[in-house]
């Protein structure tokens, strides 16, 4: 079994769960629908100037949502032990941390499409016209954010302040991450094309590549139990 | 000669002495509660071989 | 031995300051433009280049690290990354009352100042974790991985908004232009005080790398008492 059949193994595993469970997508989608409703308060939500900051309060919402997601990656391992059995069987660490950035991202971007839904109703945006753009924009972010997620999640899975610690960790790390999406889906709301804003997609894939080398490099030796 | 100029380059320095002065001082602190902890583990350790 | 090579950098590091103190108040001119307050660029700048030639130095520790397993290296890592922290804030701090009298802002969302001020909090980050975890191999698994894509992210948002968000002042320092831009007696000042900051630094970094080695100390008794 290569890397990429291990990953998708696992990563199949965990969607399986949680389309039975539905316990993080839930969460995580009710949070971001809530954030945004909060968020209508704070601005003139039918103002043409939405579309100028649309992108950044999108991506604080998937931030937020994000760190639910990412927290629950690995939780749902501990009872019954089971995590000590992934770390014990034949599968490599970079696989299932892959395999785990995977589900995260499947997950991630079931919510971002619900928030996108919800954004475009509450704040008067129309952003269908956009979607194919959107979709590249949110699926180069949304790995990049996926990764870290997956192996910080695996780091302070034991940790007693984990829901506390692992925003504390990645976010700061996500920042190059969020920028660029930010000021790319403000591009997009504002129906510029993305084209012209070439150096975020290049900073974009230069995070993504990095921290999913970095992450397949470092995963079999700080994942040892 | 500009006081404003001037008192903010004294606060700049100051700034600079200051959290450097604080973290020394939060060193001093955490070195002498180990310095402690340590001869109290070793205490610990010689009278329980003696018993 | 350690606490002798500690005094000797301590000395050291007072006999420059006092010579450079005695330089940048006695001896070098007002700067034309900026008046008194330039010269806090002799702790600001220096503060900086010793925080970030840190937190690269604990990112050569920390895969040492994971090469070997011992845990001395991870010792020396936090230890570094700690100091490094210190430096960085001050340099933050320093530059931040600087702006207020040069260009009437406390901040700006500039890329130097951002990339530092993300680079503060990963590391800030880095430490309160190390808090948290008791076991000495996970925090340093942990600690490791975070220094290694914090040093990786630092670069990446450095350069990201380099282009995009440029207001800081320029390169002055000869190594960047070549020479021309700043006195070179100022200059000359400017790295004797950064020499002056790096031995401070080091010297703080063994004494913090020596309780890291008391408190394994400790954790190791304590196991060896409950065999």
């Amino acid at each position: 079994m290569n890397l990429f059949t291990q990953a998708f193994a696992v990563a199949r595993k965990d969607l399986a769960i949680e389309l039975r469970t539905k316990e993080s997508l839930n969460a995580a989608g009710s949070f971001a629908v809530v954030i945004l409703v909060i968020f209508s308060f704070a601005f003139e939500s039918f103002s043409d100037e939405m579309k100028e900051f649309g992108g950044g309060l999108l991506w604080l919402v998937f931030a937020f949502a994000g760190a639910l997601v990412f927290n629950r990656g690995f939780a749902r391992e501990l009872p019954n032990e089971c995590l000590d059995t992934l770390l014990a069987s034949p599968l490599s660490g970079a696989a299932l941390i892959i395999g785990k950035a995977f589900a995260n991202f499947a997950m991630l971007l079931v919510v971002e499409l619900v928030s996108i839904f919800t954004f475009g109703i509450f704040y008067n945006v129309n952003w269908l016209s956009e979607a194919g753009s959107l979709t590249v924009v949110f699926a180069l972010a949304t790995w990049g954010v996926s990764i870290l997620g997956a192996i910080f999640g695996a780091l302070t899975v034991n940790l007693r302040l984990r829901e506390l610690m692992l925003p504390v960790i990645i976010y700061p790390l996500m920042v190059p991450i969020l920028i660029a999406a930010i000021e790319l889906t403000n591009e997009v709301l504002n129906h510029r094309p993305i084209g012209g804003q070439m150096q975020w997609i290049r900073v974009l894939v230069a995070s993504d590549i990095g921290f999913t080398g970095l992450a397949w490099m470092l995963a079999d030796t700080i994942l040892v139990n | 000669m500009d006081a404003r100029n001037f008192t903010f380059m004294f606060y700049g320095f100051l700034a600079a002495w200051l959290i450097v002065l604080l973290y020394v001082v939060s060193l001093a602190r955490r070195g002498a509660r180990l310095t402690k902890e340590l001869e109290d583990v070793k205490q610990l350790m010689a009278s329980g071989q003696k018993n | 031995m350690r606490e002798k090579l500690v005094m000797l950098l301590a000395g050291l590091a007072a006999i420059l300051l006092a010579y450079n103190l005695h330089h940048m108040f006695l001896v070098l001119p007002n700067e034309v433009s900026q008046d008194f307050i330039f010269r806090i660029i002799f702790f600001h700048v220096p503060a900086g280049i010793v925080g970030m030639i840190g937190f690269f130095v604990a990112l050569i520790f920390s895969v040492w690290y994971l090469a070997g397993g011992d845990l001395r290296y991870d010792s020396v890592a936090a230890s570094i990354v700690e100091v490094s922290v210190v430096f960085s804030i001050v340099n933050l701090v320093t530059g931040s009352i600087w702006a207020r009298v040069i260009w009437g802002i406390w901040w700006t969302w500039d890329y130097r100042l951002t990339s530092q001020l993300v680079c503060v909090l990963i590391f800030v980050g880095y430490v309160m974790m190390r808090r948290a975890i008791d076991e000495p191999t996970q925090r340093a698994r942990l600690s490791a991985a975070l220094t290694i894509f914090g040093c990786f992210d630092s670069v990446v948002v450095w350069k990201s908004i380099e282009w995009f968000r440029n207001n800081h002042p320029g390169p002055v320092l000869s190594i960047r232009t070549g020479g021309g831009n700043m006195d070179p007696d100022y200059e000359r000042t400017l790295w004797l005080n950064f020499l002056a900051l790096l031995i401070i630094g080091a010297a703080l970094a063994l004494v913090r790398s020596r309780q890291e080695s008391m408190e394994r100390e400790i954790d190791s008794l304590r196991r060896a008492a409950h065999v």
